[in-house]
């Protein structure tokens, strides 16, 4: 459905993406997480079409979405910045969407405005942060557009809307399978819905794999400084503490699944997949704590 | 049921301990329709691939079979053979950690005899007062 190969993509002299490569399956559920400012976000602008890539390529459905009406009329990007007429009625907006999107579902649209209390005779700019956000996300459900793509579509909703949201999400990807991009930075609400994960880190696709993958490709440990530091010299070290003189607790990076009845010595402690990521996506050793020890020897 | 995020189990392993268990409590009897997938992906709100994963766990161990086009059904020893692993799996591992405590502690292996035979004797002694 998606192939990117050797992608780059700059905005003046800022480089957004570089060395990029993916391909995602027709039919999935893809998580697209990363920090901030990692190249989420130009990444799903470049598959929707929204964004012209600077070098290399792009292929969705087997075209270049930048140029393509097919891509186009098969795609949906819902985020924070659709810019919708502020003159028409959330009604109307409804209505000019189904002309466009050939697999609309009026009902569907209609039932979800009722159920979030969304009235269509309100205004786009009169809704509240998290209201707004539930009304673009009911646009993405009615208009099951083959390729569906939600850049953090949670922001704003409260917890049981968000909640709803992801419930509503599978429902109608079991009712209507598509291929579904989601991006969000609470990846502990999101990880039962994803078959894969797309990890963005540094500009580049960082790791494609799957949450369980995802959780055993990090380890952590903890045990007398001598067998940890056995334990870490075979593995790419993310972390490394020790609290109490000659205990050290410790995370890295594996390449292959770790028997941990091989290591009786060591007690393995169990990461959540957010855990795992925040490990793999940290840059700085030490954390936050590093700048404020740094500013007190000032 | 609920998941276990913090788990070192994988959510469609410990999914397929529930649809094992769900066996055991005869919920699903001998050649009878097992849950499809996107059945249990609604039911948990889990990815339909997930919960296929599951799936094929139990396909693997023949505690279902699959009749094409219909779905899945629950296998005549399905009981059996969840029983007989189970005990295989969680059996050994406590009697591993006993034999190993017994080695820390320097208690002869005879003594280790006795301590089972009237942890036995008392269970039994339980079950008959009640």
């Amino acid at each position: 459905m998606i192939e990117c190969k050797n992608v780059l993509k700059k905005y003046r002299r800022h480089t957004a993406l570089e060395d990029f490569h993916c391909s995602i399956q027709e039919n999935t559920i893809t998580g697209v997480i990363g920090r901030n400012g990692a190249g989420k976000s130009t990444f799903m602008k470049l598959v929707a079409g929204y964004l012209k890539k600077s070098q290399g390529e792009v292929v969705v459905m087997g075209e270049n979405p930048f140029t393509s009406l097919k891509v186009s009329a098969n795609t949906i990007m819902i985020d924070d910045n659709m810019s919708l007429p502020i003159s028409l009625t959330l009604g109307e907006l409804l209505q000019s969407f189904a002309l466009f999107y050939p697999n609309w579902n009026d009902s569907l649209a209609n039932e979800l405005m009722a159920y979030f209390k969304l009235s269509p005779k309100m205004y786009v700019q009169n809704l509240s942060k998290g209201m707004r956000s539930t009304f673009h996300a009911i646009i993405g459900f009615a208009a099951r557009c083959p390729l569906t793509i939600y850049d953090e579509p949670t922001t704003g909703m409260d917890s049981a809307v968000r909640k709803d949201f992801y419930r509503a999400l599978l429902k109608d990807y079991l009712a209507f399978p598509r291929t579904i991009l989601l991006s969000s930075h609470h990846l502990e609400e999101i990880e039962n819905l994803l078959e894969d994960v797309l990890i963005i880190h540094n500009q580049k696709a960082f790791m494609h794999l799957s949450i369980s993958e995802l959780k055993e490709s990090v380890v952590a440990v903890k045990g007398s400084k001598v067998e940890v530091d056995r334990f870490v010299s075979m593995h790419e070290k993310l972390d490394y503490n020790e609290t109490i003189p000659g205990t050290v607790m410790a995370v890295v990076k594996v390449s292959q699944y770790v028997h941990r009845e091989n290591f009786p010595q060591l007690t393995f402690i169990n990461l959540t997949a957010n855990e795992a990521f925040i490990y793999l996506t940290d840059s700085q050793e030490g954390g936050i704590d590093r700048v404020f020890e740094r500013n007190e020897l000032v | 049921m609920k998941f276990y995020e913090e788990s070192d189990l994988p959510i469609y392993v410990q999914l397929a301990e529930w649809l094992e268990n769900e066996i055991l409590r005869e919920q699903f009897k001998a050649d009878e329709k097992m849950y499809s997938q996107y059945q249990l992906a609604d039911l948990f709100t889990i990815n339909p691939a997930t919960a296929g994963k599951s799936l094929t766990i139990l396909l693997d161990n023949d505690i279902l079979y699959k009749k094409r086009g219909l779905g899945m059904f629950v296998t005549s020893e399905a009981r059996n053979v969840i029983l007989s692993k189970r005990k295989n799996e969680k059996l050994t591992t406590l009697v591993n950690g006993i034999v190993d405590e017994a080695a820390r502690l320097e208690v002869p292996f005879d003594e280790l005899i006795d301590m089972l035979k009237r942890a036995k004797a008392k269970n039994e002694g339980g079950i008959n007062r009640d």
